[in-house]
């Protein structure tokens, strides 16, 4: 290799700021190509983790259930189930029916139960030895039995623990079990009991027959829970075969663990089909970066060039050149960015676990990233010395061409495109129940193209601005005419920091608006679909809210006919424990028509005849259509459909308020529970990495300004000096750069946030996941994220401007003329 | 044997520009000597600077032909002209920096020339003929601009190229300078170098054994 190549990666330590910017260019692109990968890996694993908390994680899979064992095979079952799955020790729980159980005292009901280790998670309130049996509190206290007691004549081991009845919510360990050890207390026939615990297995299977009779088996397994798609898909199959030499046995075989490992990898194939096209539009910038570098390269390297040139070396030893020059900082910074994005994984994506594997793709995507960056430092530095030698006379018609074409026109027409998917398929619905609606990429483009295509118009009409600008006269306003001409002076780069600056500030706007009105849509969706917070069912008879509930809570009555539904309220209290809505409360003490329920009397059961004059479009779990009456105009609350009691406050503190109260409940639920909320997240992870690579986009528009300061910095010394000595003062000059930079950020900042609010305003309302649910996505506030970009952008504008004003306050007049 | 190491042949060399074409150089046919120095005089605008890239195989005319000991060079692709340059042909700019690697020390920049042109360079023995001897590890930006220029004409001698061409060599020099400049090219002539200079600096054109006069890009009468 002859000597100027040789030493051209020494020869790159002559320009520090170009290393710095080849480096900085490389770091971000690979830092947009990985976080992109790992974004979506992670947006696998946030879905699992999400589904989680909607699972019981006590059996994710498998799952199985035996009904109505005969009481004698039930030991002989346990045995063989145990003896056939070796690798993983399941937890085989039995259960007796409620049977009439003689402890002594009052006679009462009881079921019998037996699962390893269940004692170790109650609530022991008196005793505690494991060695005999452990009560219920209910049963002890209907009983007044007592600790060493035995029941059936002496045939049960002695009571050695009471403890406190199991409630909801439920313990992780009982999660699967719910249906066996809470009762259902709202029975009528008052046969729902709670699991009287034996000591061991053999207890167990000694219980005398009439205590025994027909048992129910559950046998799980256990597990640590997956943090991943892959983790969980293992999981699934380990757990699948496991099972198969024992399935026939059971009645009921489930597998709560196949619709999650489905919907989390549809939720990161969605994320990544959603990514994609911004990160190759990022990609193609960042490219376009590392093509800039290399032009600047070739001009400052012009001269050896030249000389080389002349030499006899051709346009590809000069791209290769360029290469040796600049790509140890592209693969340096290649590096970074790889680990930049693994470092920042927290931050942008929505978990922080990756598959196995991911950072391999990762790292492969970054590779291939730096191969492009440096193939196109090699093309642009061999087109560039062709064209600055070989053809030099020909004029730039590439670049003619390049200007001339109407970029805007394209991606507007693609917007357009876009704006139609967003309309007629944006977000397909699922046929599966409890699946995912399909995200359709283009669709979720439409905002970003419509940004895109503002950056670019936008771009070209200060390119026209700036060429007619000569003509402005401002002379009478000395520090606006030089700021002008200032910018006139640099179009190329005025433009370039435009065009960036849009696209970030709009991609930033875009990006928190569609992730932030997920977010609350969610939320209000949730609310409106279960009406309040958490809720328990309580019985006809409660009327009265415990005392540590008012305030917080309503008693709501629910009925349902034929598809027909109303709610009876408590108009006094009814604004207390429902979600958070809009509604004259004079309105809630007369019946009520909502939204599209027909305009006539209706009878349902429990309720007078009911055709309500006032009208509201909606109502909390009715939604757009039902009857709302209230609760003083029912005559007998055993014939409405069922109570609840509905308040703001989490579930564990209604079952807990309701529990100490003495207040028998059941069928708990609570609103973050309610609605599947992965087509949401999708979304809102997809626009949240939008808002990231905005973030990339808005430092590399920040590190440009200030670049575009420091490489004019000779020129503007220059100017500025003589300005100065022609009387321009110096509070005029730093007014003139403030002017000049401020009016450059001023325009990115409002013509990125004015794109971002018309395309996100149209397309907000579209993407709505589950457009049943009331109400419709809306548009977040937007000054929290104005008054950030604002703070922002004028920091950068004052520091450019101090940097400009520096050079000016420090030049030696003599030196730069004479240089 | 070729009597002229470089000819032209009815060579015009127009520019496009927004305003239209302008001709740079029109009709020049002209023979140069296979040794001695040839010198293309006429004042600023005259298009010495233009016929000098013309010669070097740098630009191509717009119309007429190049010959290199020869040689035809009007049909040859961009790739034989670089081979050409490459082997026979040392081009020498205007301002001594522009001759030089600047992050180069001298001896690598003597190196690097020669191993352009495929050949080897005895650099000390090169500095000596110079009048630069001990400098091969000197940093070019140490050395004052006439030094540059000689050592510029020092890398064309390691090339050992067929012609040499220099651009106003002395324009960018004061006087010492440019007589230390002046020296090494009336060296290079005695030693039967073929010299194509193109100036107007009257000390230069007083070394030609052969003169072109240009004038509005044509030769003068």
């Amino acid at each position: 290799m002859q000597i100027p190549w040789r030493t051209a990666p020494r020869a790159a330590l002559s320009s520090p700021l170009t290393l710095l910017v080849s480096l900085v260019t490389a770091l971000l692109l690979s830092f947009v190509v990985a976080a992109a990968v790992m974004h979506s890996a992670a947006s696998g694993s946030a879905a699992i983790d999400y589904q989680q908390d909607q699972l019981c994680a006590e059996a994710l899979h498998p799952s199985l259930e035996a009904a109505d064992v005969p009481h004698e095979y039930v030991a002989k079952g346990v045995q063989e189930i145990t003896a056939a799955v070796t690798d993983k020790p399941p937890l085989i729980g039995t259960y007796t029916r409620e049977k009439r159980v003689d402890f002594g005292g009052m006679p009462t009901v009881a079921k019998f139960g037996y699962r390893p280790g269940a004692t170790d998670h109650l609530k022991v309130l008196q005793g505690g030895s494991k060695d005999g049996l452990w009560v219920p509190q209910s049963i002890a206290v209907t009983t007044d039995l007592r600790l060493g007691e035995r029941g059936m004549g002496g045939r049960l081991p002695p009571v050695t623990a009471v403890y406190a009845d199991v409630l909801d919510p439920l313990p992780a360990w009982w999660c699967s079990e719910r249906h066996f050890v809470v009762p259902n207390v709202l029975d009528r026939d008052e046969l729902a009991t709670a699991v009287v615990w034996m000591p061991s297995a053999e207890s167990f299977a000694a219980l005398p027959p009439e205590a025994a009779g027909p048992t129910d088996i559950t046998v799980r397994f256990p597990a640590e829970a997956p943090r991943t798609v892959d983790e969980a898909a293992a999981l699934l199959a380990e757990g699948t075969a496991r099972i198969r030499p024992i399935e026939d046995m059971f009645n009921r075989k489930v597998s709560p663990l196949v619709l999650p490992v489905e919907n989390a990898r549809q939720t990161a194939r969605n994320v990544r089909s959603a990514v994609l096209p911004l990160t190759l539009i990022s990609l193609l910038i960042g490219l376009a970066g590392v093509a800039t570098v290399t032009v600047q390269w070739a001009q400052r390297r012009q001269q050896e060039l030249r000389l080389l040139w002349v030499r006899g070396s051709g346009p590809f030893a000069l791209g290769g050149r360029g290469v040796l020059e600049l790509g140890l900082p592209l693969v340096i910074g290649g590096a970074a960015g790889l680990g930049t994005a693994r470092l920042l994984l927290p931050v942008y994506a929505p978990s922080e676990i990756v598959p196995p594997g991911t950072g391999s793709t990762a790292a492969l995507a970054v590779l291939v990233a730096v191969v492009l960056s440096i193939s196109v430092t090699f093309a642009t530095g061999a087109l560039r010395t062709h064209r600055m030698f070989q053809v030099a006379q020909r004029g730039n018609r590439l670049r003619k061409v390049l200007t001339a074409l109407p970029w805007e026109l394209a991606t507007a027409a693609l917007a357009v495109w876009a704006w139609n998917r967003v309309q007629n398929s944006g977000l397909a619905t699922t046929t599966k129940i409890g699946g995912l609606p399909r995200i359709d990429a283009a669709a979720l483009a439409f905002p970003l193209l419509v940004v895109l295509t503002a950056a670019l118009l936008t771009a070209r009409l200060a390119r026209w601005a700036l060429a007619a600008s000569h003509r402005a006269r401002f002379w009478s306003k000395p520090a606006a005419q030089l700021a002008v001409r200032r910018l006139a002076a640099a179009a190329g780069p005025v433009t370039g920091v435009l065009l960036v600056g849009v696209l970030a500030v709009g991609t930033i706007a875009v990006g928190t608006a569609i992730a932030g009105s997920q977010k609350t849509a969610l939320e209000v969706k949730s609310g409106m679909y279960t009406g309040t917070n958490s809720y328990a069912q309580i019985k006809p008879e409660t009327t009265e809210l415990p005392e540590a509930l008012r305030g917080d809570s309503t008693i709501v009555g629910y009925v349902e006919l034929h598809g027909r539904t109303a709610l009876v309220v408590d108009p006094k209290t009814f604004r207390d424990g429902a979600f958070p809505f809009e509604i004259d409360p004079a309105l809630l003490n007369e019946p009520l028509r909502v939204g599209t329920a027909p305009r006539r009397e209706v009878r349902l059961p429990g309720l007078p005849p009911v055709n309500p004059s006032a009208w509201v479009p909606t109502f909390p779990k009715l939604g757009r259509s039902g009857w709302v009456v209230p609760v003083d105009r029912i005559e007998d609350r055993d014939d409405v459909g069922s109570w609840y009691v509905w308040t703001r406050k989490p579930l564990g503190e209604l079952t807990g308020a309701l529990s100490t109260a003495g207040v028998k409940f059941r069928n708990v639920g609570e609103k973050s529970k309610a609605v599947q909320g992965l087509p949401f997240l999708t979304i809102r992870w997809t626009f949240g990495f939008v808002t990231a690579l905005g973030a990339v986009l808005a430092v590399v528009a920040a590190i440009a300004l200030l670049l575009a300061v420091e490489v004019r910095r000779r020129q503007n010394a220059l100017s500025g000096a003589f300005s100065t000595r022609m009387g321009l003062g110096p509070a005029a000059m730093l007014r003139s750069h403030l002017l000049e930079l401020g009016a450059l950020t001023g325009a990115a900042v409002v013509v990125g946030l004015s794109a971002s609010a018309v395309s996100s305003a149209f397309t907000v309302p579209e993407l709505d996941p589950a457009p049943r649910l009331l109400p419709a996505p809306e548009v977040p506030n937007a000054l929290p994220l104005l008054v950030t970009t604002v703070v922002g952008s004028a920091l950068v504008v004052l520091v450019a401007a101090w940097i400009a004003v520096r050079a000016v306050r420090s030049a030696r007049i003599g030196e730069l003329i004479r240089g | 044997m070729v009597e002229h190491v470089l000819r032209l042949r009815e060579v015009g060399v127009e520019y496009r520009t927004p305003a239209g074409a302008v001709t740079a150089v029109s009709g020049v046919t002209l023979d140069v000597p296979a040794s001695g120095m040839t010198v293309l005089a006429g004042p600023s605008g005259s298009g010495k600077s233009t016929l000098l890239r013309v010669l070097s195989l740098v630009e191509r005319p717009t119309t007429g032909g190049v010959e290199l000991r020869g040689m035809g060079t009007a049909r040859l692709s961009s790739r034989a002209r670089r081979k050409l340059r490459r082997r026979e042909i040392a081009l020498v700019f205007q301002n001594p920096g522009d001759n030089l690697i600047g992050h180069l020390d001298v001896g690598d920049n003597l190196r690097a020339a020669a191993q352009a042109a495929g050949r080897v360079a005895r650099v000390e023995e090169l500095l000596e003929q110079l009048g630069l001897p001990g400098t091969a590890t000197w940093k070019v930006s140490a050395m004052s601009g006439g030094q540059q220029q000689r050592l510029a004409f020092g890398c064309a001698l390691a090339r050992q190229a067929t012609v040499v061409l220099a651009d106003e060599p002395t324009s960018q020099l004061d006087a010492a300078s440019a007589d230390l400049v002046l020296e090494t090219l009336a060296d290079l002539a005695r030693r039967g170098v073929p010299v194509v200079a193109a100036s107007h600096d009257p000390r230069l054109i007083a070394l030609a054994h052969t003169r072109f006069d240009l004038r509005n890009g044509a030769l003068a009468a």
